[in-house]
């Protein structure tokens, strides 16, 4: 198991990932594993162990919204797209971690 | 997070647990096809890892999580309790007798030695004593003289009171009767900071020499007695003939200093014309920021004054300070720990018998444990599980202990046993609730760790393929073993103490109190005649003298006597005294002994013996010369090598020169007046003849066969010569001993109970470590009977597995018995607390018991078919 430091650092960064996956359209389980592969292109691999709960809690806080439909071969599956306090939940998150990548940039530049 | 959406989530979770799990599967199932879809179904599982462990993983973080695995746990505990009912059954016996035991004790020990005082900031009273050679009481009282004397020079208290307590003859009343009371300082009340419930409490200068009497009276006795007369203030109420004014009521919520007394007037300081009488307490409140030790140098200032002006009368003196609570306690804060410590160790038997029956269980089940690791279950889940499981257990036992513990509290508050001061203040409250709720849950997490423990250091594998037969039942049979010998120690140290107690009891009741007589054979009853109409000698002893003359003529009455003091522990006055002639070195005097006053036929009546010279007579009365008889322990104290027989000796004082020196005419046996554990007393009797007025004495009779069938004629010819006398405490020889002894018999019972307790559940431990062993190796004791081992010979390996946890168990538990008797030396009598008999016999118990409860295992174990026990699986 990792340490829960790097846990931590990973639960932050995924929350966002997954908020911006489902700003288009709403997604099953392995479409957001999938779009957030495209979207950092293959940076970040969420396995579902990490990803599964995650969605969970984010539900569970009233981010995401579930529902069950059909996926693009014809399963049934279950999708979460973006509630209200999920996008402003996303805004505020993106502007945070914009703040932090700013500020480690210069950070860096300084040295 | 919006904590309304949160809770709304909370109860979608809890009350829809079937849909939820559902839909979770749904999701996982599908996530894996289409997985599936776009590589190999194997490939899928790979990436996945354990669908189960996912899904726990994902049930973790859901609202509820933590309440739920608790429900769970706890539905799941329920039924591994209700699946092996014995178990549970024994294992909640077992705590709820420990349970219950302990919050009775400690209710006791709450109520008596910590509750709060029922007086505003109580524990800034303290008491004031007087303590000088050669009286040499601990406590001894104050004159009224030593108390002015304090009050003037007193820095330390707020205000300085004092009390005396007094038996009241109330006449004015109903019938006359006889109440317990006290004269206080106006003070007294306000220095208390209570409030009466009608009326008022004293005011200053009402403890003036010539104030009129005035009472306050309590709540219960108004109702009981006085018919809670709404126009009791200002009636008259004599007491001890004094006409009192009844000024207030106190609440029932008030008794000082117990809730026994009915009656509080005020004492009239009369300027004292000597040091005495005794007989009065100091009470004080300490001025703010004024510690207890500050003011034991002031009094004791006070005190070295005292001494200076009053050479002949006090040596060494100083004057105690004791606080209110130590002072009202007494000497049972001895044996009231002793209790605790006791009930406390078969606390810790109890657990730790469950703790071993859980271990047991716990490598049973080794088997399914490793089943649920493999379906995902983390180790802190299952350790929490084991927990919940063991604390579920606790609880069920604390819930049956507190029944108990009702019980127990009701039962011992009833019969107050050993006279426990502040027992109407023990109750099961709140507190003692919290501390059995306490005390389960710690029990339950103690003995729910050792199996959980092992359990967490279960090597999965290990025990799916060993089928719960490899290291760790080994392992935790060790732990088993190792638990049982403490236990066997734990309850050796019980039995020893008990034991102790035991010959301390028996050796107590085969003391001899001094009288002869068969002790059901003697009857006595305090009489006490109004003071108002015997104001001197010539109007009392003829009145003596006619009860005494009518109880003799009484069908079944041998011999009459009265006796202001009796045996075993009923000593009425106590006095220094000087012999005629005697050199004793400047300043110092002979101490204190006691002094009864009696009629001739006493000795007779209570069988105490002649030793030299004669018995009082009839004509022994004022007009002929004074008389005394000593006892036997003062005659070789005082008379070593001579006759002690015309020598003369009196009271000493500085005010009683003027009285004549008595002859001594008798040397009689030794009684004892200060109980049966105390030495025969030293004693001076003189003849009631020829004493001042004395307010009251015994009555004792001794008839041929049990004498407690003539008390109430006894009674009708007393009434009958004086109605308004106060008859009371009418008691055969026989229970007055027993009386004596009620606290030691308590504690020795209560001790005893442990010691039994203790045993049975040590008892259950090794029977179970032992049956549990022998279970666990059924197949190799069939190999061995198959091979040709004797029946006996598996008996004996079995009983020498039990016999060595046993002698392990002992030589622990005299190691203990020897540092724990130590505490209880102060409640132990004639026997030492190293006593070599009690510590001989206790082993030997234990190992008896434990051979015992090892041979009903290893018969089973010889009973095995070697055929069925090598298919034993």
């Amino acid at each position: 198991m990792s340490s829960p430091k790097a846990t931590n650092l990973l639960q932050g960064t995924l929350d966002l990932l997954i908020l911006r996956a489902l700003s288009l359209e709403p997604l099953h389980g392995l479409g957001i594993s999938r779009r957030i592969e495209q979207i950092t292109q293959g940076t970040f691999q969420v396995k579902p162990g990490s990803l599964f709960p995650a969605l969970h809690r984010m539900e569970e806080a009233g981010w995401l919204a579930p529902s069950w439909g059909e996926s693009e071969n014809n399963r049934k599956a279950k999708y979460y797209r973006l509630t209200a306090a999920g996008r402003r939940q996303a805004q505020a998150e993106t502007e945070e971690w914009q703040r932090i990548s700013l500020a480690m940039a210069a950070a860096l530049q300084a040295t | 997070m919006d904590p309304l959406s949160y809770l709304a989530r909370l109860w979608h979770n809890l009350t829809h647990r079937r849909k939820v799990e559902r839909e979770l599967d749904q999701e996982m199932t599908a996530y894996l096809a289409l997985l599936a879809d776009e590589s190999s179904p194997r490939d899928a599982r790979l990436e996945t890892g354990g669908i189960q462990q996912l899904k726990e993983q994902v049930r973790e973080v859901k609202a509820g999580f933590f309440m739920q695995t608790i429900l769970q746990d706890l539905r799941y505990g329920w039924r591994m309790l209700r699946r092996s009912p014995t178990f549970t059954l024994v294992a909640i016996l077992a705590l709820a007798l420990g349970i219950g035991a302990t919050t009775t004790i400690f209710s006791i020990v709450y109520g008596v030695l910590l509750r709060p005082l029922p007086y505003p900031a109580g524990d800034r009273i303290a008491f004031v004593f007087n303590h000088f050679a050669p009286q040499n009481a601990e406590h001894g009282t104050l004159s009224i003289a030593d108390y002015l004397d304090w009050k003037r020079g007193n820095h330390s208290f707020e205000s300085a009171e004092l009390y005396r307590q007094s038996l009241f003859d109330v006449t004015g009343a109903k019938d006359p009767e006889q109440v317990q009371g006290a004269y206080v300082t106006a003070g007294f009340f306000s220095m208390l900071r209570v409030q009466p419930m009608m009326g008022r409490t004293f005011l200053p200068g009402e403890d003036a020499g010539n104030a009129p009497g005035v009472a306050v009276i309590s709540e219960t006795w108004w109702r009981s007695a006085l018919g809670a007369d709404p126009q009791i203030l200002g009636r008259k109420l004599n007491l001890n003939g004094v006409p009192s004014t009844v000024v207030g009521i106190m609440p029932s919520s008030f008794g000082f200093p117990r809730p026994t007394y009915k009656v509080w007037t005020n004492v009239r300081l009369i300027p004292p014309t000597r040091r005495g009488p005794f007989g009065m307490r100091g009470l004080g409140r300490l001025k703010p920021g004024v510690t207890f030790a500050q003011a034991q140098l002031d009094t004791n200032a006070i005190a070295h004054h005292i001494e200076l002006e009053n050479p002949k009368t006090y040596h060494r003196m100083t004057m105690p300070v004791l606080p209110l609570r130590d002072g009202l306690v007494g000497n049972v804060r001895a044996a009231l720990l002793a209790f605790l410590a006791a009930v406390l160790v078969l606390l810790a038997i109890a657990a730790v018998n469950v703790a071993c029956l859980l271990l047991a269980r716990a490598t049973s089940r080794e088997k399914e444990i490793a089943l649920r690791v493999s379906l995902g279950a983390a180790s802190g889940r299952l350790i929490r599980q084991l927990l919940t499981e063991s604390l579920l257990l606790s609880m069920l036992g604390g819930a049956a202990g507190c029944v108990l513990a009702y019980l127990g509290v009701a039962a011992l508050r009833a019969w107050n046993p050993g006279n426990l001061p502040r027992i109407e203040e023990v109750r099961l409250d709140s507190v003692a609730l919290a501390f059995a709720v306490v005390v389960s849950a710690l029990t339950g997490i103690l003995f729910g760790l050792a199996p959980a423990f092992q359990t967490g250091r279960d090597k999965l594998a290990s025990s799916l393929r060993e089928g719960g037969r490899g290291g760790t039942a080994r392992a935790g049979r060790r732990l088993q073993a190792l638990l049982v010998m403490g236990e066997l120690a734990l309850a050796l140290i019980l039995v020893t103490s008990a034991g102790l107690l035991i010959r301390s009891f028996v050796l107590l009741g085969q003391v001899n109190s001094g009288a002869q007589a068969p002790p059901e054979n003697v009857l006595s009853m305090k009489i006490s005649p109004i003071a108002s109409k015997y104001r001197n000698s010539d109007q009392i002893i003829p009145f003596y003298k006619r009860v005494l003359e009518r109880a003799q003529a009484t069908p079944g009455v041998l011999y009459a006597g009265i006796s202001d003091s009796l045996p075993p522990d009923r000593q009425y006055d106590y006095d220094t005294f000087v012999i005629q002639g005697q050199q004793l070195p400047p300043g110092e005097i002979n101490p204190a002994v006691t002094c009864p006053i009696v009629s001739p036929d006493y000795f007779r009546t209570l069988g105490i013996p002649l030793v030299r010279g004669r018995f009082f007579t009839e004509h022994d009365t004022e007009n002929a010369p004074p008389v005394v008889i000593i006892s036997e322990s003062m005659a070789r104290r005082y008379f070593p090598n001579e006759n002690p027989l015309g020598r003369r000796l009196k009271a000493s004082g500085p005010d009683l020169n003027g009285t004549p020196f008595m002859e001594i005419v008798g040397v009689v046996g030794g009684v004892r007046y200060t109980g049966l554990d105390d030495q025969p007393a030293d004693a001076y009797y003189q003849p009631y003849g020829q004493t001042m007025y004395y307010p009251r004495t015994n009555l004792v009779v001794r008839s041929a066969g049990p004498a407690a069938g003539l008390a109430s004629s006894l009674r009708r010819t007393v009434r009958d010569l004086d109605p308004d006398t106060v008859i009371s405490d009418v008691t055969t020889l026989e229970e007055a001993l027993g009386a004596s002894v009620v606290g030691p018999r308590f504690r020795t019972m209560l001790l005893g109970g442990f010691a039994l307790c203790a045993l049975l559940l040590a008892a259950i431990g090794i029977y179970g470590v032992i049956a549990y062993s022998v279970a666990q190796r059924t197949q190799e004791i069939g190999i061995r009977m198959a091979l040709g081992a004797p029946r006996s010979n598996v008996i004996g390996q079995v009983v020498t597995e039990g016999l060595r946890l046993a002698i392990a168990g002992t030589v622990l538990g005299v190691a203990g018995a020897f540092l724990a008797t130590r505490l209880l030396s102060s409640l132990l009598f004639a026997v030492k607390a190293t006593d070599a008999l009690t510590f001989a016999i206790g082993p030997l118990i234990l190992i008896a018991v434990a051979l015992l409860a090892s041979f009903l295992p290893a018969c089973r174990a010889a009973l095995v078919d070697p055929v069925i026990a090598l298919r034993h699986e």
